[in-house]
C-alpha cells in the first residue's frame, strides 16, 4: 500500500498541474494569500467584468436581528453626522449657543412637539447605547444562541423606548 | 486511509487547494511515512511554515479591535459621570471619546462598503478630515461656549 502511494506521488500523478512541482521544494512558501489580497482580487475582477451584484436586501427575509443590526448602524452613522454637524456649526456660526437656543425658544413650539423632538434625540442615543452593550456582551462570547439573541434584542428595544419616553418628560 | 483521501483531493483539484485546506496543513500526511523520502516530509515543512506564518504578521487589526471595545466601555462610563459631575474635564473627555468612537465606527462602515484601493484611500482621508474638524469644533465649543454637558442641560431645560 505504502509503496503504491509512494510511487504515485513520486511520478506526480497530477502532471497537468505545473504548480505541483512547488510542493516538492524544501521550504514551501507560506500558504495562500492574505484576506485583504483575496478581497481585492474579488472586487477588481467583478468590477472589471461589470458584473451586477446579486440581490440581497431585496430578497432575503427580514428578521428582527437583521433589522436591529441595520438600525444600530443607522443610528451610529446618524449620531456621528449630527455631532459633526454640531461641531461644524460651532466653528462657523457667529452667535453663541444660548443665543441660538433663545432663537428656538422664541418660536414658541408647543410642549407636545418639544417632547417629540426630545424623544427624537433620545431614541437614537439610547438604542445605540443599549444595543452597544448587547454587542459588547457578544464580544465576550455570550448570548449567541438564537433564543438569546431574540431575548436580548427585544430587551434592548423595550428599554430604548422606555428610556426615551422617560427622558423626553424630563 | 487518510493518505489516499488527501492525495486524491490533490489530483482532483490540483495543488492550489492544498494550501487552503487547513486540515491537510494541520495534520501532516507524513505520519505513517515518516521514515521515507523528502516529498512526504514536505507536508511537515508546510505545517511548520504555517505555524511560522501564523505567528508572524502584524497584530494591528487585533489591537484595533480591542481598542474599539475599550473605548466603547469608557464612553459608557462617561455618561453617568457627565450627568452627576459635569465639568470641563468631562467635557473634553467626552469630545475626544465621542469623536474617536465615531471615527472608528464610520471607518468600519467604509471598510464594509467601499472597495478598491484608491477609493478606500480617498474615503479614509475624507473621514480623517471630518473627524479632525469635529474634534476641533467640539473643543472650540468647550472652550469658547458653554461646553457639552451644559449644552445638553440647557437644551433639555426648554
Amino acid at each position: 500500500m505504502a509503496l503504491l502511494l509512494r510511487t504515485l506521488a513520486r511520478q506526480g500523478v497530477c502532471i497537468s498541474r505545473p504548480a505541483y512541482s512547488s510542493v516538492l521544494y524544501r521550504h514551501a512558501a507560506p500558504m495562500g494569500t492574505t484576506a485583504k489580497e483575496e478581497m481585492n482580487k474579488f472586487w477588481s475582477k467583478n468590477a472589471r467584468l461589470n458584473r451586477p451584484m446579486s440581490p440581497h436586501l431585496t430578497i432575503y427575509k427580514w428578521s428582527v436581528p437583521m433589522m436591529m443590526s441595520v438600525t444600530h448602524r443607522g443610528t451610529g452613522v446618524g449620531l456621528s453626522g449630527a455631532i459633526s454637524a454640531f461641531a461644524l456649526a460651532a466653528l462657523v456660526l457667529p452667535g453663541s449657543y444660548p443665543y441660538y437656543l433663545d432663537l428656538i425658544h422664541s418660536l414658541s413650539i408647543g410642549p407636545f412637539l418639544i417632547g417629540l423632538a426630545k424623544f427624537g434625540i433620545a431614541f437614537p442615543v439610547s438604542y445605540h447605547t443599549y444595543n452597544g452593550i448587547r454587542h459588547l456582551w457578544w464580544d465576550i462570547g455570550k448570548g449567541f444562541k438564537i433564543p438569546e439573541v431574540y431575548r436580548t434584542g427585544y430587551t434592548v428595544i423595550i428599554l430604548s423606548v422606555l428610556t426615551s419616553i422617560g427622558v423626553a418628560f424630563l | 486511509m487518510a493518505a489516499i483521501v488527501r492525495l486524491s483531493s490533490v489530483c482532483r483539484r490540483g495543488v492550489k487547494p492544498l494550501f487552503y485546506q487547513s486540515t491537510l496543513l494541520a495534520r501532516p500526511l507524513v505520519v505513517p511515512y515518516k521514515n521515507q523520502e523528502q516529498p512526504y516530509q514536505l507536508t511537515a515543512r508546510i505545517h511548520s511554515s504555517q505555524a511560522l506564518y501564523a505567528g508572524s504578521g502584524s497584530k494591528a487589526a487585533s489591537l484595533h479591535w480591542t481598542a474599539e471595545r475599550v473605548l466603547s466601555i469608557l464612553l459608557l462610563a462617561m455618561g453617568p459621570v457627565a450627568y452627576f459631575n459635569p465639568s470641563p474635564v468631562i467635557d473634553y473627555s467626552l469630545a475626544a471619546a465621542l469623536t474617536l468612537h465615531g471615527h472608528w465606527g464610520i471607518g468600519q462602515v467604509l471598510t464594509d462598503y467601499v472597495h478598491g484601493d484608491k477609493k478606500i484611500k480617498m474615503a479614509n482621508r475624507s473621514l480623517f478630515l471630518v473627524s479632525t474638524i469635529t474634534f476641533a469644533g467640539l473643543c472650540y465649543f468647550n472652550y469658547n461656549d458653554v461646553g457639552i454637558c451644559k449644552a445638553i442641560a440647557l437644551l433639555w431645560s426648554k
